[in-house]
């Protein structure tokens, strides 16, 4: 089992969209996938066409005592899904406790599932630094920062490398972190600068770029995986290349470490 | 430097696969030197009749086949080149001892300006082995780490009266050439002195210059940008050579290593088809002239020092120029010349066989053929006043090499010899060989068919057997009289530019070009009517007469291919175009996108590849996102072809936006490699095949008062190409 931890400092970066989509692709590249919440807006599920709250989700499922495995919802598009549940705001507060009490429990759980060695857990977070984001860093092996290319984003990298570096780096399974530019538009001439600047910054760590694509919306207003609803859109072509790439940094920290 | 004395390679030589086997005694290698001197010579003079001499003919055929087949590599070569030049000489001495024996005033002007052809022929092709048995093969050589000790660069991008819309790629290329920022200056010389020019190179920020008057055109523009700067190198584009980025990384190497480096040659390539490819239908399929002094020659020169400068796509050392007091002026190929000086101060030349820039072809015949009466005109120039074989400063190798390239040039009247001398015999019954028909053959084609084998071999790459033939043919009535003017008086003749970027609109006869080959085909088939009535009347030796019948075919042959070259087929484009695939993405209005591949590309718009079941309308306009590498550029653009793949024209762009096309697109250091030099290899029959049927099929048109229509698609040789 791998761990993705999708993270970003600024909100509004796209970071449920793309998680979910990450995680079709994933699921539609032969991983056995599953996509976690732990974002309280509870918005990932509506990304698989699970519109009605449905099941009991990872709150319900942690403080109930639940197993875990009875809270996974199976999704149309292949992979599982465990939403974060439409919780009262005393439950959603009782968790949070939990998990700042428990700063593994994350971690404990997911391995609790028992998931096979080639499967991969992706992780939706809430924007800047919370608990959420201090749990989904214990855990992953991997981490993502979503960032749009301007100057807000441009000017957030650091605290986000610097919870990276408190969480993640000292850690033997951790493997790296990259960077993912996304909604990139190369008609426009700053967005184009800084997502250059950005690139050549990231060096190595640079994982690629989705481009601005209407068709990334769109699938999502008509339930549909992007690269289903609209094959030849950039965004599909973007979502595919990104993937394989994961899964080559994946595949080579498997050797790395073994 | 030292002497080019084969058995001591000279440093510069180190890595050429030429090194002795075993060191023999000083004494022993000139003994053995001498037997084999006195052997070659016995076997070049030994008289032998007629069955002998069959006999001896046919080994040696026979022997060359073989080697041609079984042995590859060096040695083969090597064979082939000794057995060619001992059948050649034998013929040569025969000739000279035996055929001369002339009865009347008539037959012995024509028989001796019959030989004195086959002796220039002769000359030009032991000069070629010379030239061209070892090609040196450069490789780039790396600059240092620091960056810090890279030179300063001044780019010069001459131009006189040719249009914005070539040359400014060129600029933009030129710019983005990878070299650090401060040290690389792009100088935009016109002599058209046109605001135009200088209000792009402004916003492109180049360096625009000019001068009060165009005295000595190209060289007199050089020399006074030469005079307004001052980087270490000096490297010159004509202004439609549009540079990859890796350009100077690529030749810069070479002048740190060797200090004595004067000059650096790169190919000049052409992604539009010369007038001879675009009416002859060979583009990609016979390489063109060039390929082979390109691909060849200049290469071959590399190993004896001798490579020289073609006027563009070079990088020069400010240093070595200025010695010889700037870019030559004294002849129309100051290019040539002004190496052929730096040789003499002693500096060394170099070339190196990757294509770094590419630029246009000539457009049409009559311009393709005035450039040629220049470079004739200007290396008969040098000869006549600045020798290689005189003066100081040469090694012998250096001499030979700058000799064959200007005699090269002289082959006009030779030509003209040959495309009519059958006549002189069928016409008038004139005795101008005097030996019977079977005692030439059995001398003749030995000679005839081993320098056809040894030079497809050692060629076959760049040059196609017999299509040199219709190359030559084609210009030796042009160059032949420019050429003897410049011998006799230097000073006659006037530097006329090179047209070029313009269009052919529609398919028309260059009659004016054209009525010389005409005239040389009406004759040789008037020689054929005359041949048949002597035969029919048993006028002469039958064989004789079969002798010249078959020549004069031959003679028809090349000349209806030659006619065909007039025929000016229509060319649309004229910008520079690349085949490239490029991942593309089309930005529909509405958000959507649409991925695509490009196949080609040029300054005005681009071709996609749409993926299947997709398509846009006619007139649709968009954005078009081009990536090369992790660079992307975007730009506006129409939909003005339909298909699978569509044809987009661009908007006006920006300097910015067409200095990012020029960058995704000739910039790319892999540009212009895909094509140049990967022709089908030559394989001797299947050319003259296809020379045949394409004489044999124009004759049959203008005989059934067709006219000229477009000529028949070439037949691809069975060959594999050349590359893996």
């Amino acid at each position: 089992m791998k761990v993705i931890a999708i993270v970003s400092a600024k909100g509004g970066v796209g970071k449920t969209t793309f998680s979910a989509n990450l995680s079709m692709a994933m699921s539609r590249a032969g991983v056995p996938t599953l996509a976690v919440d732990l974002d309280p807006q509870d918005a990932l599920h509506l990304h698989f066409g699970l519109s009605m709250p449905c099941g009991d989700g990872l709150v319900e499922a942690t403080l109930t005592g639940m197993d875990w495995r009875h809270a996974l919802l199976q999704s149309e598009f292949g992979c599982d899904l465990m939403p974060y549940g439409q919780v009262e705001e005393e439950d959603r507060e009782a968790f949070e406790h939990l998990l700042r009490e428990q700063p593994l429990l994350l971690r404990q759980r997911l391995e609790s599932l028992n998931l096979p060695d080639d499967a991969v857990v992706i992780l939706d977070t809430p924007p800047g630094p919370s608990v959420y984001l201090t749990q989904a860093l214990s855990a992953a092996n991997m981490a993502l920062i979503v960032v749009l290319s301007d100057a807000a984003s441009y000017a957030t990298l650091p605290l986000m490398v610097g919870l990276i570096q408190r969480y993640c780096l000292n850690r033997s399974d951790f493997n790296d972190y990259a960077y993912l530019v996304n909604q990139v538009d190369h008609s426009r001439q700053l967005n184009s600068d800084v997502a250059y600047v950005m690139r050549t910054q990231f060096g190595k760590r640079a994982l690629g770029l989705v481009h601005q694509d209407q068709a990334i919306p769109e699938a999502l207003a008509c339930n549909q995986f992007v690269c289903d609803y609209d094959q030849h859109s950039r965004g599909a072509a973007d979502l595919k290349l990104i993937c394989e790439q994961m899964l080559t940094r994946l595949a080579l920290s498997y050797r790395a470490t073994a | 430097m030292k002497n080019a004395d084969p058995a001591q390679p000279a440093e510069w030589l180190s890595g050429v696969p030429i090194k002795p086997r075993w060191q023999a005694h000083p004494l022993l290698r000139k003994l053995l030197l001498l037997v084999a001197a006195v052997m070659t010579a016995l076997v070049i003079a030994v008289p032998l009749d007629v069955y002998q001499q069959f006999t001896f003919g046919g080994v040696t055929v026979i022997a060359a086949l073989w080697i041609r087949r079984s042995i590859a590599g060096q040695i083969g070569v090597m064979l082939l080149v000794v057995l060619s030049v001992t059948a050649s000489l034998r013929y040569m001495f025969w000739r000279l001892s035996n055929t001369l024996d002339f009865d009347h005033l008539l037959d012995g002007i024509l028989g001796w300006g019959l030989v004195l052809a086959e002796l220039y022929a002769l000359t030009i092709l032991l000069l070629g082995y010379v030239q061209t048995t070892m090609p040196l093969k450069r490789k780039p050589l790396p600059l240092p780490a620091d960056i810090g000790t890279w030179p300063t660069i001044d780019v010069f991008i001459p131009t006189y009266n040719e249009p914005l819309s070539v040359v400014r790629a060129t600029v933009l290329a030129a710019q983005s050439m990878d070299w650090p920022s401060g040290r690389l200056r792009v100088h935009l010389l016109d002599d058209g002195r046109r605001e135009e020019f200088r209000v792009f190179s402004q916003a492109a920020g180049a360096i625009y210059l000019t001068r009060p008057d165009n005295s000595h055109a190209k060289a007199g523009n050089l020399n006074a940008a030469l005079a307004r700067t001052q980087g270490e190198f000096v490297v010159i584009f004509d202004c439609d050579h549009v540079p990859t980025r890796s350009f100077l990384q690529l030749t810069l190497g070479a002048f740190l290593q060797d200090k004595k480096l004067a000059m650096l040659q790169t190919p000049h390539v052409f992604y539009s088809p010369d007038p001879f490819e675009r009416n002859l239908n060979t583009f990609r399929v016979v390489p063109n002239e060039g390929e082979l002094f390109y691909g060849l020659v200049q290469d071959g020169n590399d190993l004896w020092n001798a490579a020289f400068f073609c006027g563009s796509c070079a990088v020069l050392r400010r240093k070595a120029l200025l010695e010889v007091g700037g870019i030559a002026v004294e002849t129309v190929t100051e290019d040539a010349h002004t190496s052929l000086k730096m040789s003499r101060k002693g500096y060394n030349m170099a070339y190196l066989a990757i294509p770094q820039a590419a630029g246009l072809a000539t457009e049409s015949l009559s311009a393709h053929i005035g450039q040629r009466i220049r470079w004739a005109r200007g290396m008969a120039q040098i000869f006549r006043i600045d020798n290689p074989f005189l003066g100081r400063g040469l090694t012998w190798g250096q001499r030979l090499c700058y000799a064959n390239a200007m005699l090269h040039f002289f082959y006009g009247l030779p030509r003209l010899v040959f495309l009519t001398a059958p006549l002189a015999y069928l016409f008038f019954g004139a005795q101008i060989f005097q030996a019977s028909g079977v005692m030439v053959l059995t001398f003749a084609l030995p000679h005839i068919l081993l320098s056809i084998a040894t030079n497809s071999r050692l060629q076959g790459q760049f040059r196609h057997s017999f299509w040199n033939e219709v190359y030559e043919t084609v210009l030796a009535w042009y160059i032949s009289w420019p050429v003897l003017l410049a011998l006799i008086s230097p000073k006659l003749g006037k530097f006329n530019v090179t047209a070029k970027g313009g269009i052919v609109k529609e398919n028309y006869y260059d009659w004016r070009m054209g009525s010389p080959y005409l005239v040389l085909l009406l004759l040789n088939l008037a020689g054929l009517a005359a041949g048949a009535w002597r035969l029919l009347a048993g006028d002469g030796s039958a064989s004789t007469v079969v002798i010249n019948l078959v020549w004069s075919l031959y003679n028809i042959t090349i000349a209806s291919a030659a006619v065909f070259v007039a025929n000016e087929a229509s060319q649309m484009r004229s910008t520079p175009r690349v085949n490239a695939r490029l991942p593309a993405t089309i930005h529909l209005p509405n958000g959507r996108t649409l991925v695509c591949e490009t196949r080609d590309l040029s300054t005005d718009g681009v071709s996609l590849a749409l993926p299947a079941e997709t398509s846009v309308k006619l007139g649709e306009k968009f954005n078009i996102a081009l990536s090369s590498g992790s660079f992307e550029t975007v730009l506006p653009g129409t939909v003005v072809s339909e298909g699978s793949v569509i044809g987009i024209e661009f908007a006006a762009l920006t300097v910015t936006q067409q200095r990012e096309l020029a960058q995704v697109t000739f910039s790319r250091a892999d540009a212009w490699l895909g094509e140049w030099g990967r022709s089908t290899i030559d394989a001797p029959l299947t050319s003259l095949r296809n020379v045949l049927s394409f004489g044999g099929a124009n004759l049959l048109r203008l005989s059934l008062g067709k006219g000229f229509g477009m000529p028949v698609k070439l037949r691809r040789d069975a060959s594999p190409p050349n590359h893996p």
